[in-house]
C-alpha cells in the first residue's frame, strides 16, 4: 500500500516537474489549474512500435505498424471484434445478393474530423484511386482476393478506373459488384486498403497527405496530435466526435519506436511504456522475474518463417535444389521445436504445414485449416534418419556427394533471425554429412531483391497473411506468380488453385476447402518450401492496461475497447 | 588573403558538384531496387520506374535533379515516408542531430583539451596515467554502451532524466545522448592534446623560451598550445562531421529522430530510397567540405607559416 | 717518464668509446625501448593476447561454432546451454559452494556461453584472432598509402597539394555506407571486403596527419640545409621528414586499431563483413549489447580484450616513439 502511495507521489512530482519545464514553452496553457486535473482525468498509455510508421496513407501503407496507427484514426466499413470476426463499423448493416456477387452497405452517420459527413463517395473515391494508381496492395481488389468487378482490367490492362465495380447509390449506400462470390468479403473490409478517403481533403493535400497532423484526416477513434514522418515517438488523442466515442476509454496513446528487446524490457520496467514486445533472452528473463511473469501475454503475430529453395538452373550449382529428395532431406533435418524453444523463445509455434495455423478457420465448421500439425508427418518432421534416407536418394540421383549452398537472410528483421539462421546451419550440416550451408546476411530490401531476381540458393524468409483464408499462402506457389520465389511449377497444383479462385469450386465452400487441402498436400510432398515456425509476439502489458485486442491478421493490436484502471 | 579565400570557396563548390554527381551515380548502381515489394507486380515496378525517369540516361537525370536541388527541393522519397517532401523530414532530423551532436562536440572538446593539458603537464604522474586509461576506455567502449549505462542509472534506477528522447523537454533529454556521444571525442582529443603538447614542450624553441625565463601560463598558451593545436584541429574536423551527422545506434536506442537513423532507414529499410540517400549524401558532403574549408582557413590564423606558403602557392 | 708509461693505442681497452660510436641505430632503439617499464608491460599484454588468440580456442575443447546441447530424456527435446554465466565446476567445489544443478553442471565455461549455447571463451579468442588480422593488415597498408600521399601533398604544396586535397575531400565526403554498399556488388562478401572497405576509408586520416606534420617540418632549417646540400625531393621526404613524423603517426595508428575493429563490426552488422557463425571482437560486443541488462557478463570479455589491446598498443606506441626519436638527455 505504501509502495503504491509512493508511486503516486512520485508520479505527481514527475507530472509537476514535467509541467514546470514545459511551461515556458507553451505559456498559453492555463498553467495553475491543469496539472492536477490532467493527473486525475487523463488516461494515457505508452506503447512500443518496433519500426517506424512508414506511411499514414491507407492506400500506400504496407506494414503492420502503419496499419495499426491508421486503424486507430480511420474506420472502415467493418471492424474486427475480439476474435477477429467482422462487425459493423461505418457500415451499419449490409446485404448480399442471392448470387453473392453484389454487396450493399448502409452507412451510419459519421463525421470526418473537419466536420464533413462520411459518405459512400468517400469509399468510391478511395478505391478508385487505389486501383487507378495500382498501389502495392492493389492486388487485394483483383480476382485473386476481393474480385471487385473490372479491377484486373483497370490495373493490368489500363481500363478506365471509373468502370470499377463500386458505386454510391446515395450518400449513405455503397454498392459493390464482384466477379465471383467472396465469402470473406466482409472481413476484407477492415483491412486499411479498403478504408475511405475524403476526396476534397485528399486532393488538397496532394503528395503531403498523411505527413503531419494538419494533412491527415480522421473519422475514427483517435486523432493524430503530433507526428512527422520518421518520428521516433508521436501521440494520438481521442476523437470526441467519433461515432462510437462513448466506447473509447483511453484518452491518448503515445507511440515510441524501440529498437532492441533489451531496451524494451527496461523501458517497461521503468514504467515509461505500458505495452512492449520482447524476444530472445529477454523472454526467459521476464518469465523468471516474479513481478513480470504475470504480465507476459503471448499472442499470434500471424506470419510464418520458412525456407525458400531456388529451383532454377541458375542457382544452387546448376539447380541441385530442384531435386525433391534433397529438399525433403533439408526439411526433415530441421529441429523446429529446438529452434522455437532455444532461440526464438517468444512462444512462436513450430510449423509443419505450408499454411500456418491459427488464422484461417473454416466458415462452416470453425475448424482451423492447419490446426492439425501432424497431417504431413510423413514428409515434414524432425527425423534425422528419414532425412538421411532422402539425402542418400538425392545423392544417387544427382551423382554427387557434397553440396555447398548459401543461405541468405535479413539482418534487420529481428535479433532472432540471425540466431535461427546459425542454428539451422548447425542442424542441417550436422544431420546431412557433406552439406555446407554458408550464411549471408543482408538487408531485407536486398534479400527481397535477390529473391525476386532469382539470385539465391536458399532464403530464410517470411510471409504474413493478408486475409483470413489459406489462399493468402497457397496462391503464392502457382506457376508464374510473382511471389513464387522458388520457381516451382506443378500443373495439378495450378489447376486446383484456379478451380478455387475462379473455377469449379467458387460456389461450393466445402469442396473449395478440401481442394485447398489437396493443393497443400502436393506442395508439402514436394517440399516447395520448408516451413519453420509461426511467429508469436511475447507482449508485456502493464497491470493498468486491459482489454487490448490482439489479432494475427490485418490489424495486430486494437485499442478501441481497451481500458486503463487508475 | 581574400583572393585565397575566394579561390578556396570556388574549389570547394566545384568539389561539391563532383561529389554530388559521384553520389548520384553510386546510388544508382547500388544493389536492391527502390521498390522491393513482395506484393507489387513486375509491370507495376516498370511503370513506376518509367514514371520517375529512372530509365533515362544518367546525365539527363542528374541535370534534372540538380535543377530541383538548387531550388531547395530534394523531391520526395522513392519508398520511404511516401509523399512527404524530403526537406521537411530532413529539417527535423538535422535539428535534432545538430543540437545533440553540437553539445557533444563542445563538451568533448573542452573536457578533452583540459584533460590533455593536465596530463601533459603532469607527465608520467597520476593525472597522466588517469588520462591514458580514460582515453583508452573512451575509445574502446562504444558510445551506445555508455548510453545504456547512463539510461539505466539515471532513467531507470533513478528517474532523474527521461528514459527516451522527448523534444518537449529538449535540454533534459539531451543530457544522456550528448554525454555518451562526447566520450569518444573527449578521449581522442585528450590523447592527442597530450601527445602534441609533449612533443612541442620537448622542442627547441620551447626550450629556448624557457631558457629565456618564460614559464607557466604564458609559456603554455603562447608557445606550446598554439603549436600543439594545429594537428588537433585536423583530428577534430572529421569528428565534428561524424557527430553532427548523427550516431545511428545512439539515436535508435534513445528514440531520437536524427540523421543517422534516417540514413539507415534510407539504405536498409523497406527498400533503398535513392532520393533520401542522395539528399543525406549531399548534406554529409557539404558539411564535410564546409568544415574542411574552415579548418584550412583556420590553419592560416593559427600558423603564420602556412599562410605564407598558401600565398606562395597562390601565385 | 719511461717507456713503461706509454702504451700502444691498440693494446688499450677503449671499448666504451668505440662501442658508443659504432652502436647501430636500431640497437639503440631496442635498448631505449626496453629501458621503459611501460613499453615492456605493453609488450607483455599484446604478446599474451596474441598467444591466447592462437591457443585459447584450442585449449577450451570447444570450437567457435559448436553449440553445446543435451537431449532431455523425458520429453526428447533438445536443450541448449544458452545464456550460462561463467562457471568452473572444480573451482566451485574447491570454494565449497553448492554444485550446479542444471544439465550442464559438469561443463566448464570460463566466460560463460552466448545466446546460442556456444562457449564464449573460445569465441572471444577466435574473435580476437579475426580482429587482429583485419586490424594489422589494414593498418600496415593504410600507413603506407596515407603517409606517401600526405607527405607528398604537404611537401609540394601549391597546385599539387590543391589537387590532392580535392581528391581527399571527394574520397572522404562520400558516406562510408554508400561506398561499402557499392563495393559489395563487385566483391564477394567476407574478410577481404572488410579489409578493402577499411583501406578505402582509413588511409585518409593517416594522410592528414602526415600532411600536417609535413607542413610544420618542411619550413624548419634542417630541411633547408638538406636542400642546399643537394638533396632531392624524394630524399627530403623520405629521409629527412619521414622519421620525424613517426610520433604522431604512431599515435594515429594506435587509435586506428579500435576504429578498424569497430568499423569491421559495423560492416558485419550491415551484412558485408565476416560471415556468421564466425565472429570478431566487434561483433561479440554487438552481440553482448543485445542482452546487456539481462545477461551482462556477455559483453565484458570482448570489451576487456579490446581495452587491453588498446592499452598494450598504446604503451608500445609511447615507448617506440620515444625510442625512435630520442631526446638528447636519453642518449
Amino acid at each position: 500500500m505504501t509502495k503504491k502511495l509512493l508511486a503516486i507521489l512520485v508520479a505527481l512530482v514527475m507530472v509537476l516537474a514535467a509541467c514546470g519545464t514545459a511551461a515556458p514553452a507553451n505559456s498559453g496553457n492555463d498553467e495553475g489549474a491543469k496539472p492536477a486535473e490532467t493527473a486525475a482525468a487523463e488516461k494515457s498509455i505508452g506503447v512500443m512500435l518496433s519500426t517506424n510508421v512508414m506511411s499514414l496513407d491507407c492506400n500506400l501503407a504496407t506494414d503492420g505498424d502503419s496499419f495499426e496507427v491508421i486503424a486507430d484514426c480511420i474506420d472502415g466499413l467493418t471492424q474486427m471484434d475480439a476474435d477477429g470476426a467482422a462487425i459493423p463499423a461505418l457500415a451499419e448493416s449490409w446485404e448480399i445478393s442471392e448470387d453473392g456477387l453484389t454487396w450493399t452497405f448502409h452507412l451510419r452517420d459519421a463525421k470526418w474530423a473537419n466536420g464533413d459527413p462520411v459518405t459512400a463517395n468517400d469509399f468510391v473515391f478511395a478505391w478508385k484511386t487505389a486501383v487507378a494508381t495500382n498501389v502495392e496492395y492493389g492486388y487485394m481488389f483483383d480476382s485473386s482476393v476481393a474480385c471487385v468487378k473490372n479491377a484486373d482490367e483497370i490495373m493490368y490492362e489500363g481500363a478506365d478506373p471509373d468502370t470499377l465495380g463500386v458505386s454510391a447509390a446515395d450518400d449513405k449506400t455503397l454498392v459493390v459488384e464482384l466477379i465471383a462470390p467472396v465469402s470473406f468479403f466482409d472481413s476484407l473490409m477492415y483491412f486499411p486498403t479498403f478504408y475511405p478517403l475524403n476526396e476534397k481533403f485528399y486532393t488538397e493535400c496532394g503528395d503531403t497527405y498523411g505527413t503531419s497532423p494538419e494533412t491527415f484526416l480522421s473519422n475514427g477513434a483517435y486523432i493524430l496530435s503530433d507526428y512527422t514522418p520518421g518520428a521516433a515517438s508521436f501521440t494520438v488523442t481521442k476523437n470526441l466526435d467519433y461515432w462510437n466515442a462513448d466506447q473509447v476509454s483511453i484518452d491518448s496513446i503515445k507511440y515510441q519506436v524501440v529498437g532492441s528487446s533489451d531496451n524494451a524490457l527496461t523501458a517497461f520496467k521503468s514504467g515509461t511504456l505500458d505495452l512492449v514486445v520482447i524476444s530472445g533472452s529477454q523472454v526467459p528473463a521476464a518469465q523468471e522475474d516474479e513481478n513480470l511473469a504475470s504480465k507476459i501475454k503471448v499472442t499470434g503475430a500471424g506470419y510464418m518463417w520458412y525456407l525458400s529453395f531456388s529451383q532454377t538452373e541458375a542457382n544452387a550449382n546448376g539447380g541441385q535444389l530442384a531435386n525433391t529428395n534433397l529438399r525433403l532431406a533439408f526439411t526433415n533435418a530441421i529441429d523446429r521445436e529446438s529452434l522455437v524453444e532455444n532461440y526464438v523463445m517468444d512462444g512462436s509455434l513450430p510449423t509443419y504445414t505450408c499454411v500456418p495455423p491459427q488464422f484461417a478457420a473454416s466458415a462452416t465448421t470453425g475448424e482451423d485449416f492447419s490446426g492439425d500439425q501432424d497431417k504431413f508427418k510423413d514428409v515434414c518432421s524432425f527425423d534425422t534418419a528419414k532425412a538421411l534416407e532422402y539425402f542418400e536418394a538425392a545423392k544417387a540421383e544427382l551423382g554427387v556427394d557434397t553440396f555447398e549452398f548459401t543461405m541468405i537472410y535479413g539482418n534487420n528483421e529481428g535479433d532472432e533471425v540471425q540466431k535461427v539462421a546459425q542454428a539451422i546451419k548447425e542442424q542441417i550440416e550436422g544431420a546431412l554429412p557433406g552439406v555446407t550451408l554458408n550464411l549471408q546476411a543482408m538487408s531485407k530490401a536486398e534479400r527481397l531483391d535477390k529473391m525476386q531476381n532469382d539470385n539465391y540458393d536458399v532464403a530464410l524468409t517470411r510471409w504474413g497473411p493478408d486475409y483470413a483464408d489459406p489462399m493468402t499462402y497457397l496462391g503464392m506457389w502457382i506457376t508464374d506468380n510473382a511471389n513464387n520465389y522458388g520457381f516451382w511449377s506443378n500443373a495439378d497444383y495450378d489447376q486446383l488453385i484456379k478451380d478455387c479462385t475462379t473455377g469449379a469450386y467458387i460456389n461450393d465452400y466445402e469442396a473449395r476447402w478440401n481442394a485447398l487441402y489437396e493443393a497443400e498436400t502436393i506442395a508439402m510432398n514436394e517440399a516447395v518450401i520448408a516451413p519453420l515456425y509461426t511467429k508469436a509476439s511475447a507482449n508485456l502489458i502493464s497491470d493498468k492496461l486491459q482489454g487490448v485486442e490482439f489479432h494475427p491478421v490485418a490489424l495486430n493490436r486494437v485499442y478501441k475497447s481497451a481500458t486503463v484502471s487508475d | 588573403m581574400q583572393k585565397y579565400i575566394f579561390k578556396r570557396v570556388i574549389t570547394a563548390l566545384i568539389t561539391l558538384l563532383v561529389i554530388t554527381f559521384l553520389l548520384f551515380w553510386l546510388v544508382r548502381i547500388m544493389p536492391g531496387n527502390p521498390f522491393p515489394s513482395e506484393r507489387m507486380t513486375d509491370e507495376a515496378i516498370a511503370a513506376k520506374r518509367a514514371e520517375m525517369g529512372l530509365d533515362d540516361p544518367i546525365l539527363t537525370q542528374f541535370v534534372r535533379y540538380m535543377k530541383k536541388v538548387l531550388k531547395g527541393d530534394f523531391g520526395k522519397g522513392t519508398s520511404l515516408f511516401n509523399g512527404a517532401p524530403i526537406h521537411t523530414v530532413l529539417n527535423k532530423a538535422i535539428a535534432n542531430s545538430f543540437k545533440i551532436g553540437g553539445i557533444a562536440i563542445l563538451l568533448g572538446t573542452f573536457v578533452g583539451l583540459v584533460l590533455g593539458i593536465i596530463a601533459a603537464l603532469n607527465r608520467d604522474r597520476f593525472w597522466d596515467v588517469f588520462c591514458s586509461v580514460f582515453s583508452i576506455l573512451g575509445v574502446c567502449v562504444p558510445s551506445y554502451v555508455f548510453l545504456i549505462f547512463l539510461q539505466y542509472t539515471f532513467a531507470y534506477k533513478t528517474t532523474l532524466l527521461p528514459y527516451f528522447f522527448d523534444s518537449s523537454q529538449f535540454l533534459k533529454s539531451s543530457i544522456i545522448p550528448s554525454l555518451s556521444l562526447s566520450l569518444f571525442t573527449m578521449s581522442t582529443i585528450a590523447r592527442f592534446t597530450r601527445n602534441e603538447m609533449i612533443e612541442v614542450m620537448d622542442s627547441d624553441y620551447v626550450l629556448l623560451a624557457e631558457a629565456k625565463g618564460m614559464y607557466g601560463y604564458k609559456l603554455i598558451t603562447r608557445h606550446v598550445l598554439r603549436n600543439a593545436l594545429i594537428p588537433i584541429v585536423t583530428v577534430l574536423a572529421p569528428l565534428i562531421v561524424d557527430l553532427l551527422t548523427g550516431a545511428l545506434v545512439v539515436e535508435k536506442i534513445y528514440g531520437i529522430q536524427g540523421i543517422g537513423k534516417l540514413m539507415v532507414d534510407a539504405i536498409s529499410g523497406e527498400g533503398i530510397d535513392y532520393n533520401y540517400v542522395l539528399a543525406l549524401g549531399i548534406l554529409y558532403s557539404s558539411l564535410y567540405i564546409g568544415i574542411m574549408l574552415v579548418v584550412d582557413l583556420l590553419y592560416g590564423v593559427l600558423d603564420p607559416r602556412i599562410r605564407i606558403s598558401a600565398k606562395g602557392g597562390d601565385q | 717518464m719511461t717507456d713503461q708509461d706509454f702504451v700502444l693505442l691498440k693494446d688499450r681497452n677503449i671499448e666504451t668509446d668505440t662501442n658508443y660510436a659504432s652502436m647501430p641505430y636500431w640497437r639503440g632503439v631496442f635498448k631505449r625501448f626496453f629501458a621503459k617499464k611501460r613499453s615492456v608491460v605493453g609488450l607483455v599484454i599484446v604478446a599474451a593476447i596474441l598467444v591466447l588468440a592462437l591457443l585459447g580456442p584450442v585449449l577450451s575443447g570447444y570450437t567457435y561454432r559448436e553449440i553445446t546441447s543435451v537431449v532431455d530424456e523425458e520429453t526428447g527435446k533438445e536443450v541448449v546451454a544458452r545464456g550460462i554465466s561463467p562457471r568452473i565446476p572444480w573451482l566451485h567445489k574447491l570454494l565449497g559452494k553448492e554444485d550446479y544443478t542444471d544439465r550442464f553442471a559438469d561443463k566448464t565455461f570460463l566466460f560463460g556461453t552466448d545466446d546460442l549455447g556456444r562457449d564464449l571463451w573460445t569465441r572471444t579468442w577466435y574473435g580476437a584472432r579475426v580482429s587482429l588480422l583485419i586490424a594489422f593488415v589494414t593498418i600496415i597498408i593504410d600507413v603506407i598509402i596515407g603517409m606517401t600521399f600526405g607527405l607528398t601533398s604537404g611537401y609540394f604544396g601549391g597546385a599539387v597539394d590543391g589537387t590532392m586535397q580535392r581528391f581527399v575531400e571527394v574520397a572522404n565526403s562520400v558516406p562510408r555506407l554508400v561506398i561499402v554498399s557499392v563495393l559489395a556488388i563487385f566483391m564477394p562478401k567476407g574478410i577481404g571486403l572488410v579489409i578493402v572497405a577499411l583501406l578505402l576509408t582509413e588511409w585518409i586520416g593517416m594522410s592528414k596527419i602526415a600532411r600536417a606534420e609535413m607542413l610544420k617540418i618542411k619550413e624548419l632549417e634542417y630541411i633547408f640545409a638538406s636542400r642546399t646540400l643537394g638533396a632531392g625531393n624524394f630524399g627530403i621526404i623520405f629521409n629527412d621528414v619521414l622519421p620525424n613524423t613517426v610520433g604522431p603517426i604512431i599515435t594515429q595508428v594506435m587509435f586506428s586499431i579500435p576504429t578498424a575493429i569497430f568499423t569491421e563490426a559495423f560492416l558485419s552488422f550491415v551484412g558485408v563483413g565476416i560471415m556468421l557463425p564466425q565472429c570478431s571482437v566487434g561483433s561479440l560486443i554487438e552481440d553482448g549489447f543485445n542482452n546487456i541488462t539481462t545477461l551482462p557478463y556477455q559483453i565484458v570479455p570482448p570489451i576487456i580484450v579490446l581495452a587491453l589491446l588498446m592499452l598494450g598498443f598504446n604503451f608500445i606506441g609511447d615507448g617506440l616513439r620515444e625510442a625512435l626519436a630520442p631526446k638528447l638527455e636519453d642518449m
